[in-house]
């Protein structure tokens, strides 16, 4: 027997989704946190220093899954990002460029959201993007701070992308 | 060089064998082969391929991750490959029921893709009932006229209308004189009610008449409107249709036909059902559909059956092509493999309990492959399903394609069960059902779908029923979140 963790409805043992609410029962176990640091892709287009810098102080304190293509992003030597989606001459740059994963097909804004690591506590605001930014699927208001939980699952627009903190 | 041998064929022994059988094979082998032994120059080489084998194959764990990427073992023959996936690797030491999926997937090879589809042999069988007056039947006379046009010489093609009673507007003839035939389609009325049977039936004879051995045979059946009492005769026809190896593709216009029958009705043939929700979609989805019969590489392939005793096939769904419930009883149709689309299958077993060590078969039978470009036309190969029982889970979380295809089938589940629930008058749970679901498809963006589930949870607490309309839109819409990624579009015909 499984219990559902969402709405306590009982499933047969081996389910996968819970055949009441539709959520998932089983944990993907996808939160690798052995992370190699030559595989930075998000990082390209940031600051060059960030690429080279050694093993800082502050260690990559979360990773953005892009559940979509299974990568995994991690971030780190600060503390706060900008996520959205580079676009040709355009003076704005996000921290951390989504356009390699279809990021305009699933309607990403060009600054869509900001994650922030706020007293240990990691935070996730949307940047009044036009899709919305959806935590756990629930539609965030623009610039009002939402806390996250390792594993909570974001929208921006249609992108999907599990937060996994390792802080 | 040769190509190496699976691990099966170094110990000689079949794919099904046990691990005491495995275990006899190699210790012959082993005797006969060990370096202090053997003979022949090249022997010690197989010696050390028969321990390879046996260190994969005595290893259950070892063994099913082999066994699910060996190719199937008729490949060479087979224009599809075969792959199995379960959700787990083993079942559980239980005294409960357990689930376990598997997915079934036949891709197309890429030789195969190349080979020019089979000649069609198509009838379109078209409900002209009052109802379809108008837009309806414009568009519908012009699509037909546009298929006749676009057909290859080699193809069959034929036109069924029915209301109270079938005429053959079309009978089905190649090279037909194409002014002739566009008057006709263009002279069809509309008046009277609807009775499939009789139209279905002149269909399938249409159909049936020309049947070649090459050919690959289907009726289109377009309907806006119910059938009153000839649904059993139908159906046994389908039945008949599917042993000719005719397919039936249902295509409902509007909210008042019977989606239940037709999906039913088609999925007897590998067929499966669509709902076409404004007039100027016909011509798109009837096109996609001919389309599709163009791109065939295996026109059916059927999984005959039979389940033991303690476990139960609890859900059968084809994932891709053309989503759609599968009928749970041997044979199972599960229809053609497309160049450009895999086929996928997903079965869901309940097995009542599991003992200790033990091998359950969740299912034993055939599948039969029916294609051109096979030079016998048929090919069976025998399916075994079957998983060991430990008392763990493995650690590996379940196959991402099974996830993912659930993913997606849950929600269409969920709409499955508020209609038991609107059915049975639990009008209240299906109401929160239908919130539940609303809830999971506004996570997935899809918010005209997610209002029309809340509008409907709204009615059915008010009026105690589905509206017609909204019932299928959730249905279809909930079903075509299964066809991955931006909807295909298949362009004109050839």
């Amino acid at each position: 027997m499984v219990i559902c963790p969402n709405c306590q409805h009982k499933e047969i043992s081996g389910a996968i989704f819970c055949s009441k609410c539709g959520a998932q029962l089983v944990d993907m176990n996808v939160a690798t946190h052995k992370i190699n640091t030559a595989e930075r892709r998000a990082a390209e287009g940031i600051t060059g220093g960030l690429k080279s810098s050694p093993p800082s102080t502050l260690q990559s304190w979360l990773s953005l899954h892009i559940v979509e293509s299974g990568q995994i992003l991690p971030l780190a030597d600060r503390t706060e990002f900008t996520l959205g989606r580079m676009a040709e001459g355009q003076p704005i740059v996000p921290d951390v460029d989504l356009s390699p994963y279809n990021a305009y097909a699933n309607g990403v804004s060009r600054l869509h959201s900001a994650i922030k690591l706020v007293n240990n506590q990691v935070v996730i605001l949307d940047l009044g993007s036009s899709n919305g930014t959806y935590l756990n699927g629930t539609r965030l208001s623009p610039y009002v701070e939402m806390p996250v939980r390792d594993g909570d699952i974001a929208y921006l627009g249609k992108l999907k992308i599990q937060l996994l903190i390792s802080a | 060089m040769a190509k190496k041998q699976d691990y099966y064929s170094q110990l000689s022994i079949g794919r099904d064998a046990t691990a005491e059988e495995i275990r006899q094979a190699y210790f012959e082998a082993a005797r006969r082969l060990h370096p202090d032994k053997n003979v022949a120059p090249g022997e010690t080489e197989l010696f050390i391929d028969v321990q390879e084998a046996y260190e994969v194959l005595s290893n259950p764990k070892k063994r099913a991750r082999y066994d699910a990427i060996l190719p199937s073992e008729k490949t060479p023959l087979l224009p599809v490959e075969q792959r199995i996936l379960f959700s787990r690797s083993n079942l559980l030491h239980l005294d409960e029921p357990q689930l376990l999926y598997a997915l079934l997937e036949f891709s197309p090879k890429a030789d195969a893709s190349q080979s020019p589809a089979p000649p069609l042999n198509i009838c379109l069988v078209i409900d002209r009932s009052t109802s379809m007056q108008g837009k309806n039947m414009d568009v519908v006379k012009s699509t037909a006229i546009q298929i006749a046009r676009k057909l290859k010489a080699h193809d069959y093609f034929s036109l069924v209308a029915f209301s109270d009673r079938a005429e053959s507007i079309l009978p089905a003839e190649r090279g037909a004189d194409a002014k002739k035939s566009e008057a006709r389609i263009q002279m069809i009325q509309c008046s009277g009610g609807t009775e499939i049977f009789s139209g279905l039936e002149m269909g399938y004879n249409e159909v049936l008449r020309n049947q070649r051995n090459s050919s690959s045979n289907h009726i289109i059946l377009l309907t806006d409107g119910r059938t009153y009492g000839d649904e059993e005769k139908c159906l046994d026809l389908a039945r008949k249709a599917a042993e000719k190896g005719i397919s039936i593709r249902g295509l409902g216009i509007g909210s008042e036909w019977n989606d239940v029958f037709l999906d039913e009705l088609a999925s007897l043939t590998g067929g499966s059902s669509m709902y076409i929700s404004r007039p100027q979609d016909i011509q798109r989805i009837l096109l996609e559909q001919i389309n599709q019969l163009n791109m065939s590489v295996v026109e059916e392939t059927c999984l005959e059956f039979i389940i033991p005793e303690g476990t139960e096939l609890h859900y059968a769904f084809r994932i891709a092509p053309n989503p759609s419930l599968l009928p749970m009883e041997s044979p199972i149709r599960l229809g053609p493999v497309l160049k450009d689309n895999n086929l996928q299958v997903l079965m869901e077993f309940v097995v009542q309990s599991a003992g200790e060590n033990e091998t359950v078969t969740l299912l034993d039978g055939k599948i039969s492959v029916t294609s051109n470009n096979l030079e016998t036309k048929t090919v069976s190969f025998p399916l075994k399903l079957k998983r060991p029982v430990k008392n763990e889970h493995s650690k590996e979380p379940p196959a991402p394609e099974i996830v993912s295809a659930l993913s997606k089938l849950t929600l269409y589940r969920m709409q499955e069960q508020v209609r038991l629930e609107v059915t049975a008058g639990e009008y209240d749970r299906a109401a929160e059902h239908l919130q539940r679901l609303a809830t999971q498809l506004l996570a997935r963006g899809e918010r005209g779908l997610a209002r029309t589930a809340l509008l409907e949870a709204e009615q059915i607490s008010q009026k105690k029923s589905f509206s017609q309309e909204g019932q299928k839109e959730i249905k279809y819409g909930t079903r075509s979140l299964l066809i991955s990624g931006e909807r295909k579009q298949y362009g004109d015909l050839p």
